[in-house]
């Protein structure tokens, strides 16, 4: 069986981010593999080493760059991986065209797995476009998941931690969310194997996709300035998670 | 009014607290300032607290041995006072010191004989037996991962280690800063925070006080710099100080990774601190079950100088900053990584960055200066955590036979140890000394 798992080179998110022209983003900063692809990883992986046969195939669309989240993703066990080469900016309309020439250009997908969301864009939506395309079924933020023989069990997690289990036919879709594994990181020898694992470049002007009647830009990128006001809570040991859970219900209110 | 005390110490960090602690016992009426929050929160925040003897001189071997029996006895060290924020543990894991041709262990080796540490020497078998997920391949020399040779496999094993049963590290270095201000604060200290030192004021030829950044005025007889990783830019307010010193301390940037300890290992609670200069690592237990990761600062690696304002604000980029840099989360972890092939390493960087406050050859300045009433106990050079509480000991009897008119340039203090039965001489750190070349010239000191 062929596993595809898509996977975005992202800003990594310690990193200080500075808007430049009120469009971009100062890009000399570390980029990696986006957090939620790492649980995408993982469970491909998981998967391919329960149904012996299967291959697992990291796609990414991004810049040369990229490259290094495709060996992230085969370094912690893909087995290859495909880099759609582009050095433009694509909304999640063309990423999910450009993904689904690729993987059928490849192959036939019985899973392929995203992460939840993008921790640069988070605009969820290249799963759902990608199964509209395919016409496959989508479960996202998925935490738990079973491949039976000839569909997939899946349970995915609200808001509230509220989860929903559903039952859907392959191939499908699987957004990976947080609860779904811990990230397997690979170690020093499996990077030195990663570097020998093959990866296919794809030029996106090569695909042919026709241009999408509808598509969305990014008109402008404006700093969330978050102000800091530390307070110093006094007292003892009681009294302070007293003051603590007050201010979690009261003032904060997430309690 | 300007207020007055007979000693101001500039830093409360682990070295300027001690340094105020021992001046209050000794009956000077001591005030720190400090420009940050509270005590231990600048570069001390970022150490890895790290406590070991072996050092590339026989007298930086005395002075971190005596430093040991100060950490076994924290209580009895603070005088027993209460620190609301609870107590900094020493951790005595042990330490193992790698036989490589990274450290000049022969001459380690020769200096724990003078001095009297205890120590053995383990065969590679032994060294397995008690670290089973290292790999005891020799990799020298030190390489960087963008190096193609890197990834050559290696053929020969390491000689063996020496193994030293007292050494570990100490949880929370921030918190053991707190602690000495607690103890010296006990003993009549007085801590400022928020205070910024804009300049050094003097008068008939001697120190007369600081000015702070609101303008108010302190005035002190004596001044201490302790500014750590801004101790140059404090020496350079002072006159004729900084063209006073020989050896110069300058602002390094540094980097120290977490990564997780292989599964089924328990490096925290069964794991010892280890120097591998084999690879150019350092390595001791941190809390989660992870290997804190430093480096020996390799000759192949960069060296990034900063400046310490701009450093802390965030500013300089990638790589200069105080972020990760993804090239030096690589090299760190890819070289431990050859060490313990089992070693998850993770996508993203995760560690601290902080700052060294380098001098010229990686040996503090515990001194005079130039200006009378002025000293100094600076370029700690990050390999000076673990002689805090000595050298807040050594400064305070320093600063005080010079003030009783010691000509300590001339005729050089001898500091007796309190704990172990050596002298040293205090002439040794210098700030007219020349280069010392015996140094290891790195933060192995």
């Amino acid at each position: 069986m062929q596993i595809f798992v898509c996977v975005k080179h992202v800003p990594d998110s310690a990193v200080h981010i500075h808007i430049i022209d009120n469009h971009h983003i100062d890009e000399n900063i570390g980029f990696l593999i986006n957090p939620y692809d790492e649980h995408a990883v993982t469970e491909a992986v998981r998967i391919r080493d329960a149904h012996p046969g299967s291959e697992v195939i990291a796609v990414c669309l991004g810049k040369q760059d990229a490259e290094k989240t495709l060996r992230s993703a085969m370094a912690m066990g893909a087995d290859r991986g495909i880099l759609i080469q582009s050095e433009k900016y694509h909304d999640s309309i063309e990423t999910a065209l450009a993904l689904k020439t690729a993987i059928e250009h490849d192959g036939s997908p019985v899973l392929i797995f995203t992460g939840k969301e993008s921790i640069d864009d988070q605009g969820m939506q290249t799963q759902f476009r990608m199964g509209a395309l395919f016409d496959f079924p989508v479960a996202t933020n998925v935490v738990r998941l079973e491949i039976l023989s000839d569909k997939a069990l899946v349970d995915t997690e609200f808001s509230g931690g509220v989860v929903n289990t559903y039952e859907m036919t392959l191939p499908c879709i699987i957004g990976a969310g947080r609860g779904l594994n811990t990230p397997k990181y690979p170690t020093f020898p499996d990077i030195m194997k990663s570097k020998k694992k093959p990866v296919q470049t794809l030029l996106f002007s090569d695909l042919k996709i026709q241009t999408p009647a509808a598509r969305m830009e990014v008109v402008e990128l404006i700093p969330h300035l978050q102000k800091r006001q530390p307070r110093a809570l006094t007292g003892n040991a009681v009294e302070t998670a007293q003051k603590i859970l007050h201010i979690l219900k009261h003032e904060a209110k997430v309690l | 009014m300007t207020k007055k005390y007979d000693a101001i110490i500039i830093g409360a960090g682990v070295i300027g607290a001690p340094i105020a602690y021992e001046l209050s016992k000794m009956g000077y009426k001591t005030l720190s300032v400090d420009k940050l929050a509270d005590a231990g929160e600048g570069s001390t925040a970022g150490s890895c607290a790290i406590v070991r003897a072996h050092y590339s001189t026989a007298d930086g071997v005395a002075m971190a041995y005596e430093g040991f029996k100060y950490w076994l006895d924290w209580e009895n060290y603070l005088d027993h006072v209460k620190d609301e924020k609870g107590l900094a543990r020493y951790m005595n894991t042990g330490s193992l010191l790698l036989k490589s041709q990274g450290h000049d262990w022969k001459k380690v080796k020769r200096n724990y004989d003078e001095i009297g540490v205890k120590y053995e020497e383990l065969t590679i078998e032994k060294i397995k037996e008690m670290v089973p997920v290292a790999d005891l391949h020799e990799f020298w020399p030190v390489r960087r991962p963008e190096d193609p040779t890197f990834y050559d496999e290696p053929s020969k094993m390491l000689e063996g280690a020496i193994f030293c049963p007292e050494g570990g590290y100490v949880n929370d270095p921030t918190l053991s800063a707190h602690n000495i201000m607690r103890a010296a604060e006990a003993k009549g200290a007085v801590f400022m925070f928020n205070a910024e030192v804009v300049d050094i004021r003097t008068k008939d030829g001697r120190v007369a006080g600081i000015t702070l950044k609101d303008g108010s005025q302190i005035d002190a007889p004596i001044v201490v710099n302790v500014g750590g990783p801004h101790s140059f830019k404090v020496n350079q307010m002072a006159p004729g100080v900084w063209e006073g010193c020989n050896i110069k301390t300058k602002s390094l940037r540094h980097e120290v990774m977490y990564c997780p300890s292989p599964d089924g290992y328990d490096y925290l609670n069964d794991g010892y601190h280890m120097s591998d200069g084999d690879i150019g690592c350092y390595v001791r237990p941190e809390v989660g079950n992870t290997f804190l990761i430093g480096s020996e600062d390799p000759a192949c690696d960069p060296k990034e100088w900063v400046d310490p304002d701009d450093f802390y604000a965030g500013k300089g980029g990638n790589g200069k900053d105080n972020v990760l840099s993804e090239a030096q989360w690589k090299a760190q972890c890819y070289r431990l990584g050859k060490r313990i092939p089992s070693l998850p390493v993770p996508n993203q960087p995760k560690g601290v960055v902080d700052l060294y406050d380098c001098s010229d050859d990686w040996i503090p300045v515990y001194d005079k200066s130039d200006l009378p009433g002025f000293y100094m106990a600076v370029g700690t050079s990050g390999n000076q955590y673990k002689n805090a509480p000595v050298v807040g000991r050594m400064m305070a009897e320093l600063i005080d036979a010079c003030e009783k008119g010691l000509d300590h340039d001339k005729k050089p203090f001898q500091y007796k140890f309190k704990y172990i039965n050596r002298s040293t001489d205090v002439g040794f750190f210098s700030r007219k000394r020349q280069i010392n070349r015996n140094s290891s010239f790195s933060v192995n000191g």
